[in-house]
């Protein structure tokens, strides 16, 4: 197997703010193939958009990458001079946001946005790269991509603004494309044209995504493989079949479990996890997770789990994992997911000597 | 097509200047002529020479009649003739200065708005560092002096003690030459005029330039791999110019109001030192005339500031 | 009928004065903290001092020519010098801030007399009055202030003290009532004056007794901030020779007689200059500090 495109190793990126350091992102570590199309999965604020913008070097302050290693095609762009990141930016790696509304430049023409990333990085004369802009519109579905390429921003609708960052994305025909909530913003029928677009594209010009969702209807159509992070780590990662069919990470399970699923004749419950996210200035000791997990147990309060195989190609940071679950706790049949309500633990036995 | 509204826009403008300048002129023109006495009393005349003056003025006629001449004159640009300097006529004069006070203006709209611009940028690029504070401190001081102390200190300097220390090398003559200022005449009181504006430009600019430079869009920008410069100018300056343009109007207002001043101490030969100057002549007619064409002044700038706006934020259309 | 709304309004009331007391506790905390604030309060206390005192005593007569030579620089007896007809410039200059004050609260007490009541009537009752006010706030905002106010003083024939600070008032008046009618117009749909209204209370009562207290912060703020752009335009007019008439010494008028003497004895321009700057500065501190103080989410 080739090396991979991209190599993130060990990653944390802190936030320096008034009420202390908020720990965002704290040992993420993994690849992406050439090609490939990454889904990274968990809630807002579980670091997933964080571990993005810090391979494009775009963390913004308060934040700060605090260790780590972000390799692509060998080079360690966390050592790298400010200039040669950006020369990578935009060229090799690019990187389309949530709101294309908000991140598209009210005040400039479409093309001209469009065009721009071929303006700062291929010394392309003005007319060539607007009319190349034009081709791109063509390419991600605009109508009209002439007319469409003269218009502002506001003239164009959701769908139409969305394809125009992928676009801009496209510019430079890079290897490795960011995708954070590409369709979060957009109506559901849009949605999924814009996903089959990234599909295409994927398949086409062989560019690597990361796509980085909440949504895992969205990793489920378009990924081959997915991490899901959990306040500012890794819990588990591995194909995404697997991931779907067995997920040994309890909060897989559950997030899973909260997403109505068509293809099951027997409609299972909704239910949402119980708790809130941890504060990331004082992360719970141990596995991040217990306070809201059905099946913890003692260990989890005071061991933090290492990410550790749990098949073929999937790996999980969990002391118990599902399979344990379903077989000692009888997990398929749980309807009470309250904190510790498989497990029946509550606390660990032995409180931790304090002084 | 896509100009006939912005015709249309400006064609009612214009008439609505017209009609302002109609009903300022208008309350300014009856105002001052229902004034107790007339305009000679302090001339020592006799009471027969008295007469034919006013006569001769027509003053000795009933106030419609005056107003409705005055009226038809000022419909065919014809502002009547000056009481004190007898015979001259007013719209020439008052024409000529009109683009005296709006060369120094223009210049002066420039300083506060590039130098305004600039610090307030620089200084929201450098938030919370020395740079920063100096800045919005000087902001501070400079909202709170009057022109004419500004004008004072800059007389101060260049016109004493520079002269003095380079024993006359760098000599400002104070005062005016020609018909219009040469670039060196006007650029210390345009200065002058401009720099308590420059400090309110600046807060301004300071404070939406840092709002700017928080947006999705200034993000996209980077992540193209744009340089930094690029990314201010081209992406943040644009959209920061936004509100700066909704206070351009005030602006120029400001100056116009300020250069009354400025002029007077500079003696530049524009509308304000005229204005003044007829105001203790009691030239009332010159007082009506420079007025009037105060009011066609801002109403035009206030135009040319609208149309800017689309200029600026293409989401503005007319 | 009688007994019942007054029990009511009052107990609503209760809370609300409360609340109000804790406001400005709070506010009075909050504006100690900031030095440049208090800094320049004491500094407008002094000057207030200075111009009490310049009533009864200065250490010159201030009209008397002659009293120094003409043009004499700073020494131990006149240490501000003379200016151009031999005056002490330092009595004329304490006689100076007299006006100054009065012209500067004189204008904001016309100014709170006419917007105040224009801004709550427009805000409460909306309609044609509202649009009225409107217009004629945006035609003022369109004309230049300072040709209104001379043009004004010119009318009034040339002037008084009161013709000054009316001319003055005429062309401040706007910030004022805008300000009071967008309080009146959020205050007009909260609950306590719904109560109020519920319990019958008049017209006169609510927009004074409810209304009013509750705007009064955001109100001081802007008449504090009112009074050195009215001393501003005092020194204008002055300036130009149109404002306070000789001999009464105003700043403006002092500056524009050293302005001319520049060359020979600068002390002249730059005694008033400095005062009015200084004078100025120190109401816009005061002002942005109650504005922070009075209203913590509006800082910057």
């Amino acid at each position: 197997m080739s090396p991979p495109l991209l190599e993130v190793r060990d990653l944390r990126i802190r936030f320096f703010t008034e009420d202390g350091e908020v720990r965002a992102v704290e040992g993420v570590s993994f690849d992406l193939q050439e090609g490939e199309i990454l889904g990274i999965v968990g809630e807002s604020g579980c670091g997933k958009s964080m571990t993005a913008l810090s391979i494009m070097g775009l963390v913004p302050e308060p934040g700060r990458v605090t260790g780590g290693e972000i390799r692509f095609k060998g080079r360690d762009l966390l050592s790298m001079a400010p200039d040669e990141v950006r020369d990578i930016r935009g060229k090799d790696i690019a990187m389309i946001f949530q709101d294309p509304l908000s991140s598209l430049n009210p005040v400039l023409k479409t093309g001209f946005q469009v065009a721009e990333p071929m303006l700062a990085h291929q010394r392309a004369d003005k007319r060539r790269a607007l009319a190349r802009a034009v081709d791109l519109l063509r390419q991600v579905r605009v109508p009209a991509a002439e007319q469409r390429a003269r218009d502002y921003p506001f003239q164009l609708s959701g769908g139409m603004r969305q394809r125009a960052m992928i676009a801009m994305g496209l510019a430079n025909a890079p290897s490795m494309l960011i995708a954070d909530e590409p369709t979060t913003a957009l109506d559901v029928t849009v949605q999924a044209q814009i996903l089959d677009l990234l599909r295409t594209l994927n398949r086409e010009t062989r560019t690597a995504i990361v796509l980085i969702t909440h949504n895992l209807a969205v990793v489920a159509g378009l990924c081959s493989r997915v991490i899901v992070m959990y306040a500012g780590q890794i819990v588990e990662e591995g194909s995404v079949f697997d991931l779907f069919e067995r997920p040994q990470h309890p909060y897989t399970w559950l997030l899973l479990r909260s997403v109505p699923r068509l293809d099951r004749t027997r409609p299972e419950r909704l239910r949402s996890i119980e708790g809130l996210p941890p504060d990331l200035i004082a992360p719970p000791p141990g596995c991040r997770f217990h306070p809201r997990c059905p099946f913890r147990i003692e260990p989890c309060f005071t061991e933090p789990p290492p990410l550790q195989e749990v098949g073929p190609g999937q790996r999980a940071a969990c002391w118990v994992t599902m399979r344990r679950a379903h077989e000692e706790m009888g997990a398929a049949t749980l309807l009470d997911v309250r904190p510790g309500a498989g497990s029946g633990v509550h606390g660990p036995i032995r409180e931790p000597h304090r002084g | 097509m896509r100009w006939r509204g912005t015709l249309l826009y400006i064609g009612q403008r214009l008439l609505l200047i017209v009609f302002t300048v109609l009903a300022v002129s208008s309350i300014v023109f009856i105002g001052i002529h229902r004034l107790p006495g007339s305009v000679f009393v302090s001339e020592r005349l006799r009471a027969s020479q008295m007469q034919a003056l006013l006569h001769q003025y027509g003053l000795d006629r009933p106030l419609w009649e005056q107003y409705r001449d005055f009226l038809l004159g000022l419909l065919h640009g014809d502002l009547g003739i000056s009481y004190v300097n007898q015979g001259v006529r007013i719209s020439p004069l008052v024409g000529r200065e009109a683009l005296v006070s709006a060369e120094v203006g223009a210049l002066a709209l420039l300083f506060t708005i590039g130098l305004g611009m600039l610090l307030g940028v620089l200084a929201a690029i450098r938030q919370n560092t020395w740079l920063d504070y100096l800045f919005t401190s000087t902001a501070v001081v400079g909202y709170s002096m009057p022109n004419f102390v500004v004008a004072t200190f800059l007389l101060l300097v260049f016109a004493v003690f520079l002269q003095r220390a380079t024993g006359g090398m760098l000599y400002y003559q104070i005062g005016w030459t020609g018909t219009f200022g040469s670039l060196g005449e006007i650029s210390i009181p345009a200065f002058a005029l401009g720099f308590p504006y420059a400090s309110v430009v600046a807060r301004l600019t300071r404070a939406s330039m840092l709002e700017v430079i928080r947006q999705d869009y200034i993000r996209t920008a980077r992540a193209k791999g744009l340089p930094e410069q690029l990314v201010i100018v081209r992406h943040a300056l644009r959209n920061a110019l936004i509100p700066v343009i909704t206070i351009l109007g005030p602006l120029v207002i400001g100056i116009l109001t300020g250069s009354v001043v400025i002029e007077n101490i500079f003696g530049i030969p524009g509308l304000g030192k005229e204005f003044v100057q007829s105001i203790l002549n009691r030239d009332y007619n010159i007082v009506v005339g420079v007025f009037t064409m105060y009011a066609a002044l801002v109403g035009i700038a206030n135009l040319l500031v609208d149309l800017l706006y689309p200029l600026v934020d293409p989401r503005i259309r007319y | 009928m009688g007994g019942r709304p007054i029990a009511i309004t009052t107990f609503i009331a209760e809370p609300m004065a409360q609340r109000r007391a804790g406001l400005w506790t709070d506010a009075w905390r909050r504006l100690r903290r900031n030095r440049l604030a208090l800094v320049a309060a004491t500094y407008l206390l002094g000057l207030v001092g200075v111009a009490i005192l310049a009533v009864f005593w200065t250490p010159y007569s201030t009209t008397h020519q002659g009293i120094v030579l003409p043009y004499q620089g700073p020494t131990p007896a006149h240490p501000l010098g003379g200016d151009s007809l031999g005056r002490d410039v330092l009595s004329r200059l304490m006689e100076g801030a007299q006006i100054s004050l009065l012209v500067g609260v004189g204008t904001q007490v016309v100014v709170l007399a006419l917007g105040v009541p224009l801004g709550l009537l427009a805000g409460y009752f909306r309609s044609w009055l509202d649009a009225a006010l409107s217009l004629l706030i945006n035609i003022f905002y369109g004309v230049p202030d300072l040709l209104v106010a001379l043009i004004l003083i010119v009318l009034l024939g040339h002037s008084g003290l009161g013709q000054i600070i009316f001319a003055i008032a005429v062309t401040r008046w706007m910030d004022m009532a805008r300000l009071v009618r967008g309080q009146a117009m959020s205050l007009r749909e909260r609950e306590f004056v719904e109560a109020a209204r519920s319990c019958g209370s008049g017209t006169f009562k609510i927009l004074f007794r409810h209304l009013l207290p509750n705007a009064l912060g955001p109100i001081i703020v802007q008449a504090t901030l009112g009074i050195p752009q009215a001393i501003l335009f005092e020194a204008f007019l002055s300036f130009l020779g149109l404002g306070v008439q000789p001999p009464t010494p105003s700043w403006g008028s002092m500056a524009a007689d050293g302005v001319q003497a520049i060359r020979i004895s600068p002390h002249i321009v730059l005694a008033p200059t400095i005062a009015l700057s200084v004078t100025l500065m120190a109401f816009n501190f005061v002002g942005d500090g109650l504005r922070d103080a009075l209203d913590p989410r509006q800082r910057r």
